[in-house]
């Protein structure tokens, strides 16, 4: 059970003056339950990634599948594997338009055709999941909600669908750094819970290294690094930076002081590791 | 350059209720000061600072530019002249097909004459880094690319504030250098007056004074050294010190000593091996 793209070519307007190539032979399996973190400089390809993932465009060259269905074939035969995928875009709270919050979350299962019965519970399940206390906010306006709320509540519509893969595009954008903590640890808990299968779409460097289990960096359409996060920062600091991309702020951090003559090593990419490794080494340091 | 006395910004909501946006903010930012303002969601920020160019109006209390209140009509032009906005999205900023044209637009509906005009837009391309760019159209450029337009935008109008409301949210870590990298720039050596709004803490460490807003109030205001050493009341506010301040935080709440306010990476390297 896996998304698989082998050997994915897209290219926008073929055979205009406007042809511009996004993916060039893209070849990747997400498996069910992997937490993979997909970074990327604006242009690389990464959205255009996403969609072909989901179903949502047609590689020029290349095949796509999702639990072993084809996604070039009819529209009636992939609408299942559709339902296996949801995805939050950029900025989802523009997306939201029903006259409550409990009718937004609703609209996707219903669509699906699950029962009255199935669709309240989905409902109460994707509230919970997104920390939507359901009798506070159920029949509250999406308008009236806090920029924090309404995200979460756009992302609850589309759990609500119950995806086994969770395609997510910059969802911490503009969020506070509460906002942001607490929006990854309910991620983190649907990930464990339910092995939902997460695809995180971000330029934060930090969530990447701190959530991800596996980093994909992509750049002018191709796949340049598919590892864990540990190794790709550990190792590529100066390609990743070529690339306009970064380390996170805690392997920046280390490396001051490396230079400084902190014997910091080097796979420590997390703010909780350096921490860590900062307290043993100073009460170490502290005996001698 | 600004001067904010006992400001209050009220509105009704579709409920009848009324929203407290801003509770009294009193603000001085100096010419050529680099100002960051912090704070949750919902605190104030934004709002705040569409008072800086009279894209808003005080409920109570005045908003001063350069002495100009913002609240008499007849100094709307000289404000708005002086005081420039950048906001969060790059594509919602650029008006012409083509760069230099998109940084004439200011000053051209100023009525500024040629060849000031061509001037103006060179110098201010320049400053940003962007004179390659000048004939390009502006959809083929990055989003670091296109905020340093619209901050060329604002030089080219002989601004001399720049408010910026999280002008690097959407971009990618290239971006983000290239835009705090302008600002900075501009601020050291033309002394262009900075009013930076960001979630981003590290950002926030280029400033000069750092303000945190809590529900239309100030909550701190000093130098970076000084909000930032606040961890407890920032965890309050929803907010966090930057990484190097964090670390510092909890080795200190593990019983190790480290002398002086740490805020900066290079700062805790020298606290720790001196």
């Amino acid at each position: 059970m896996a998304i698989t793209l082998e050997q994915i070519h897209y290219t926008y307007s073929p055979g205009t003056p406007f042809a511009r190539v996004a993916l060039q032979g893209v070849t990747l399996t997400i498996e069910k339950g992997d937490f993979v973190a997909l970074i990327g400089h604006t242009g690389s390809g990464k959205s255009t990634l996403i969609q072909q993932m989901g179903g949502l465009l047609q590689p020029s060259e290349g095949k796509a599948s999702v639990d072993g269905i084809d996604l070039s074939r009819k529209e009636k035969e992939i609408k299942a594997a559709r339902g296996k995928i949801g995805i939050v875009f950029q900025y989802p709270e523009h997306q939201l338009f029903a006259e409550t919050a409990y009718e937004d979350i609703a609209f996707g299962p219903r669509n699906l055709g699950r029962s009255p019965e199935e669709t309240d519970r989905a409902v109460r399940r994707a509230m919970a999941q997104v920390g939507l206390d359901f009798d506070t906010f159920a029949q509250r306006s999406p308008f009236r909600l806090s920029g924090g709320q309404m995200r979460r509540l756009a992302i609850a519509g589309v759990l609500a669908m119950e995806p086994a893969y969770l395609i997510l595009d910059e969802p911490s954008a503009g969020l506070d750094p509460r906002s942001r903590r607490l929006f990854f640890e309910q991620i983190v808990k649907s990930h464990k819970q339910q092995g939902m299968a997460i695809i995180l779409v971000t330029h934060n460097m930090d969530e990447a290294a701190r959530y991800a289990q596996r980093l994909l960096v992509i750049n002018e359409g191709k796949l340049l690094y598919d590892a864990p996060p540990r190794e790709i920062f550990a190792k590529y600091q100066k390609e990743l930076e070529e690339v306009g991309l970064a380390v996170p702020a805690a392997a920046r951090l280390a490396a001051v002081l490396r230079a400084r003559g902190v014997p910091v090593p080097a796979d420590i990419i997390t703010e909780a590791e350096l921490e860590k490794f900062l307290l043993t080494w100073v009460k170490k340091r502290g005996k001698k | 350059m600004l001067e904010v006395q006992g400001l209050k910004h009220y509105f009704t909501d579709e409920q009848g209720r009324t929203v407290k946006a801003l509770d009294g903010i009193d603000m001085h930012v100096d010419d050529g000061d680099y100002v960051a303002v912090i704070g949750e969601s919902g605190s104030g920020k934004s709002t705040l600072a569409r008072h800086f160019n009279a894209l808003l109006q005080p409920t109570e209390g005045r908003v001063l530019v350069d002495g100009m209140d913002t609240a008499a009509e007849e100094n709307l032009w000289a404000i708005r002249s002086r005081v420039g906005m950048v906001f969060q999205n790059p594509d919602n900023q650029i008006v012409a097909a083509i760069v230099e044209e998109d940084v004439a637009f200011g000053p051209e509906n100023l009525g500024v004459p040629q060849p000031e005009l061509g001037r103006r837009v060179r110098e201010a391309l320049a400053a940003v880094g962007m004179t390659a760019y000048a004939q390009q159209g502006p959809y083929l450029l990055s989003g670091g690319q296109k905020q340093r337009v619209a901050i060329a935008g604002i030089l080219a109008m002989a601004g001399r504030c720049i408010v910026l409301d999280e002008p690097t949210a959407m971009l990618d870590p290239r971006g983000r250098r290239e835009v705090l990298a302008t600002v900075k720039k501009l601020n050291e050596e033309q002394g262009i007056t900075i009013v930076y709004i960001t979630h981003d803490m590290s950002e926030a460490l280029a400033a000069k004074h750092v303000y945190a807003l809590e529900k239309g109030k100030v909550a701190l205001a000093g130098t970076p050294e000084e909000v930032f050493s606040e961890t407890d009341e920032l965890e309050r506010l929803g907010l966090e010190a930057p990484p190097a301040g964090r670390l510092a935080a909890k080795l200190r709440k593990a019983g190790i000593k480290i002398n002086g306010n740490i805020i900066r990476d290079e700062e805790l390297a020298e606290a720790l091996w001196p």
